[in-house]
């Protein structure tokens, strides 16, 4: 089932073509891994794809209006004045919220739980931020650069879930110049797609 | 909208700076202002409004300096967008916060102030309704200011709308002449109201547009 579809799409940021007539589709159980060196435009694809940003030309379809979606961009999306529980406590709810704090323990994160945010290491909270995505039941998962920061066990975890949704039949989109060990189609973003 | 009210509250709480910062700072001048100068009590009750009004109007300038600033560097923005589709719940509920949790607080700052400085006991609400209303005036347009210049220092926005103010403080002033001269309350509070209602409704829609713009 086809969850998410790119027909033709063209950005052009200050006079420059980022990308042009790009089409691209992901379905059910289906990765898809966006290559392209620094500035080619990777995340501003994806916010594309998300309809966060606008797109100068072409057309992006969802399997429907409620598509459930999760995302971690380049920015972290949580608050550093807060400790790692309060910010779950923020994000999710009842079950979810057991799940949140299970990964928690998961990325070793569990100890430094009611410490301020802004005191933990780059990769944890690259960790924390992750739970977002982790703890949260999509139908797509859309992530740009997950690898970044995380040591050895935790990107092992990461692949090992991409592997379980993917199963399960959620979609996976991922910017990363990091190989993930899951099986996807390519996309680069080179000279070509301009 | 329960969802986002309950994560602004969440967040205002722990931002301590946020909200104790603009009544700490509101106390701190209705009290030291009458200190600092040699004057008689007379003559202070006579010009003492005047003081409250130009408080109000800097603590509501510092309270919502930074009102989303800190979710657009964080990303926490587009998370938002990406649930929500648009922004105007958003911002809705951040202003419906900020007016809760600082806006209302402070007019009720000003309003013990005044009363200790000879308005009437009988005035008090009627003090208390006219600073609360003008707050929630001057947290609409100054959060629009805020989104206007997120990326460039929310400050430089929040400067921008001040002019956009001056209406708003000369309606309290007329609303404060009513309550001492005892006629025309209730015109001017409906008035208040009214627009209350108006900037209440129309202001997130300019602000969620003005907001979608930064993060395209």
């Amino acid at each position: 089932m086809k969850l998410i579809s790119a027909q033709n799409i063209s950005y052009k940021i200050n006079e420059k073509m980022l990308f042009h007539n790009l089409s691209l589709e992901v379905c059910s159980g289906q990765g898809l891994h966006i290559k392209g060196g620094n500035g080619s435009g990777k995340s501003t694809l994806l916010k594309i794809l998300l309809k966060i940003t606008s797109v100068s030309k072409g057309l992006i379809e969802y399997k429907n209006q409620d598509l459930k979606i999760s995302y971690l961009g380049h920015k972290n999306a949580i608050k550093n004045y807060l400790t790692p529980a309060q910010n779950l406590q923020l994000l999710f709810e009842d079950v979810s919220l057991t799940n949140a704090f299970g990964w928690l323990e998961k990325l070793d994160l569990y100890q430094v739980q009611d410490e301020l945010t802004a005191n933990l290491s780059f990769g944890q909270q690259k960790k924390l931020a992750l739970i977002r995505v982790l703890a949260k039941s999509s139908e797509l998962i859309v992530l740009d650069e997950p690898f970044v920061g995380l040591d050895k066990a935790a990107s092992e975890l990461l692949n090992s879930f991409f592997l379980q949704k993917l199963s399960e039949g959620t979609g996976l989109i991922l910017t990363s110049h990091i190989q993930p060990s899951v099986e996807c189609q390519v996309v680069k973003l080179d000279k070509t797609n301009v | 909208m329960f969802r986002l009210i309950k994560i602004e509250s969440s967040k205002l709480f722990y931002k301590l700076k946020s909200w104790l910062g603009p009544m700490l700072i509101m106390i701190l001048v209705l009290t030291a202002f009458p200190l600092s100068i040699d004057i008689s009590q007379f003559d202070l009750e006579k010009f003492y409004f005047s003081i409250i009004v130009v408080s109000l109007l800097m603590t509501s300038f510092l309270a919502t300096e930074g009102m989303f600033e800190e979710d657009f560097e964080d990303g926490s923005l587009e998370q938002e967008y990406l649930v929500e589709q648009d922004f105007y719940k958003v911002v809705l509920s951040k202003i419906f916060v900020y007016v809760c949790f600082i806006g209302v607080p402070i007019a009720f700052i000003g309003a013990i102030f005044s009363f200790a400085n000879g308005v009437a006991i009988g005035n008090f609400i009627n003090v208390f309704v006219s600073l609360s209303l003008s707050n929630l005036l001057l947290f609409n347009l100054f959060a629009f200011g805020n989104a206007l210049s997120i990326n460039k220092g929310a400050m430089l926005g929040v400067l921008t709308t001040l002019p956009l103010a001056l209406p708003v403080i000369i309606l309290l002033g007329t609303a404060i002449r009513s309550i001492q001269y005892g006629n025309g309350f209730l015109e001017i509070i409906s008035l208040m109201i009214g627009m209350g209602f108006l900037i209440s409704a129309i202001m997130p829609l300019i602000i969620s547009t003005t907001l979608k713009t930064h993060i395209d």
